[in-house]
């Protein structure tokens, strides 16, 4: 009993460690959502654009990954502000398809583009502390994994405060409420919305570093990291920082445990079994209102 | 369609069977999405899970020594009993909901069937895959044949459903489902009979396409690929237009075709037009072209 018990531990310790990995993921996608009511399913392409872009900053300026977020973050910000400006804010007055569709052209065209600039090829992003571990006990944890959950929370805290805090916070909370009733109190909803998926396109440059660092990844992965994001918002509910934290946390742990107990093979089908009784069940998600 | 059936008598290049096979299930698929998003309103991202199931159904039924017709029609079987079974949780989602819950049931499966083996340990391949035996005694010329039938079927098939009492009540749920409901059409039923029909079409038309293919895996089988061809192919052409699908289908393959060599570099191109339509004539091809003087007089002189 002892010995099972103490097996569990490193996939407990794992599964929170990479649910930070993994809210940093979805956070972008539930923003949008929970804002603009958009499923932007070209998110995890965004989020391989993160890693692509460091990847090429480390091979030509030879910087630590984390240190060329510098440059991502504002590039990838710009992005998605373009994303929204020029082509959403049109979408969104045609009909409820149209930017779905949109997102799906977006995808399409970054998916292609990374085969067509790095070929299929699987890559990551390696550093000299990418292979190191730590011992706790009688648990190994990569130093990646400690760095994925920083990264998460710090990202989280900022963006929570971002949005309790400053007036431009206050201003999405309000767009994401009732668009109508906070452009009649004077609020730029159109500039909101750019805004939002800017910082939607900030998060998945941090995402995509992280990612990098822990897994491989190839042009055509945005695709698999969508769905765990989907997972995410579905669990936490749309829109809450709070609800995203604790969905990739579940998210984390149902996938270590479930690869504990039931072999590596079948972790993914837990997760996408979890998501669709949750959606059936309670599709406004566990921490939704 | 006599025409189209003779073709390969008449000994047409090989490449070009080739693409109006490709055509003719392209068609089918997007027939059917045409039918569920423009039409019901379901945008609909699992229409892959049909696919993949029709190519397994046929791995099942031609390992087991069973003749191959039969398997096609049971794979048009168990593509209806499992729509009917996901639409259970599915059906109680709306809008972009459903489409999120559609999304992840072909990743579901694409992880069952790396899973289960359904024919033994003999799998070719790193992914997973089957061969499917018993091929040898069928030409292409007869798979040809069976594409152009569910081809040429699905556009039959939409006519008859636009025509009858289910594409009026669909019509009317597309528009507005609260007065639909009140005016006593049964929302649930209706669309789960129009989810059942494009199963089974989709599934057929997957069953014919692995059947040219000869080996079914389950990143290929369950591939977003197949859903992105049938938005492609009905956005482009014209979304809630019967003569959408026909249009962007063909384009889709022409493209293909034009540059077959480079297929990273078509898909981009595929992706942008997709934005481009959207964007600027939303309602495709077709809807662009209705508005546009010589249409409406040459639809006058046809009805004169």
């Amino acid at each position: 009993m002892d010995e099972f018990i103490a097996s569990l531990g490193s996939p407990l310790i794992m599964g929170i460690l990479l649910g930070g990995l993994y809210a940093v993921i979805a956070l972008g996608l539930s923003l949008v959502f929970g804002v603009m009511r958009l499923l932007n399913v070209a998110h995890g392409d965004l989020v391989i654009f993160g890693s692509y872009f460091a990847y090429l900053v480390i091979t030509f300026l030879g910087i630590d990954p984390i240190l060329s977020l510098v440059l991502g973050i504002p590039f990838l910000f710009l992005i998605g502000f373009a994303i929204q400006k020029f082509l959403m804010a049109r979408a969104f007055k045609l009909s409820m398809e149209a930017p779905l569709i949109i997102a799906f052209g977006i995808s399409l065209v970054l998916e292609n583009v990374y085969q067509i600039m790095f070929s299929p090829m699987s890559r990551g992003i390696s550093t000299s502390y990418s292979m190191e571990s730590f011992v706790l006990g009688r648990i190994y944890i990569p130093i990646v994994y400690v760095l994925n959950f920083i990264a998460a929370l710090l990202v989280m805290v900022s963006l929570h405060a971002f949005l309790k805090r400053t007036y431009l916070g206050q201003a999405i909370i309000a767009a994401s409420q009732d668009a109508v009733a906070a452009q009649l109190k004077g609020i730029n909803t159109a500039r909101i919305f750019a805004m939002t998926f800017g910082i939607a396109g900030a998060t998945a440059a941090v995402a995509g570093v992280f990612l990098g660092l822990t897994f491989p990844f190839t042009p055509i992965s945005g695709i698999s990291f969508l769905i765990v994001a989907f997972g995410v918002v579905i669990l936490g509910g749309l829109g809450s920082v709070l609800g995203t934290f604790m969905g990739g946390m579940i998210l984390g742990l149902a996938q270590t445990l479930g690869a504990h107990f039931f072999g590596s093979a079948a972790q993914m089908l837990i997760l996408d079994i979890m998501v669709l009784v949750i959606l059936a069940v309670r599709p406004q998600g566990l921490f939704g209102r | 369609m006599a025409l189209l059936a003779i073709l390969p008598i008449i000994g047409l290049p090989k490449d070009w069977i080739l693409y109006i096979f490709l055509f003719c299930v392209y068609l089918a698929l997007a027939n059917m999405w045409n039918l569920l998003c423009g039409y019901c309103g379901l945008i609909s991202l699992c229409q892959t899970a049909f696919i993949g199931l029709a190519g397994y159904t046929l791995v099942i039924f031609t390992w087991n020594g069973l003749p191959i017709s039969l398997g096609i029609l049971c794979s048009a079987v168990v593509a209806a009993v499992f729509a009917v079974l996901i639409s259970l949780p599915l059906f109680r989602l709306r809008g972009i909901y459903f489409a999120i819950g559609s999304l992840i049931v072909p990743d579901a499966l694409r992880v069952v069937f790396l899973l289960w083996r359904p024919v033994g340990d003999k799998i070719h391949g790193k992914g997973a895959g089957y061969m499917l035996k018993g091929l040898e005694d069928i030409s292409m010329t007869h798979i040809y044949w069976l594409a152009i039938l569910v081809g040429i079927g699905s556009i039959f098939i939409m006519r008859l459903i636009l025509s009858s009492k289910l594409g009026m009540g669909l019509a009317a749920i597309r528009d507005n489902d609260t007065a639909a409901s009140s005016s006593g059409i049964n929302i649930f039923r209706l669309k789960l009979c129009a989810f059942v029909i494009s199963a089974i079409v989709s599934a057929l038309a997957g069953a014919i396409f692995f059947m040219f293919d000869g080996y079914i895996a389950p990143t290929g089988g369950f591939n977003m690929k197949w859903t992105m061809t049938m938005i492609l192919a009905t956005v482009i052409g014209g979304i809630s237009t019967e003569e959408g699908p026909m249009i962007g289908t063909v384009i889709i393959v022409f493209l293909h075709f034009v540059l077959a060599r480079y297929a990273g570099i078509s898909l981009v191109i595929q992706g942008t037009l997709l934005i481009i339509i959207m964007l600027l004539v939303p309602q495709g091809i077709m809807g662009f072209l209705r508005k546009t003087r010589p249409y409406q007089s040459f639809l006058r002189l046809l009805t004169r």
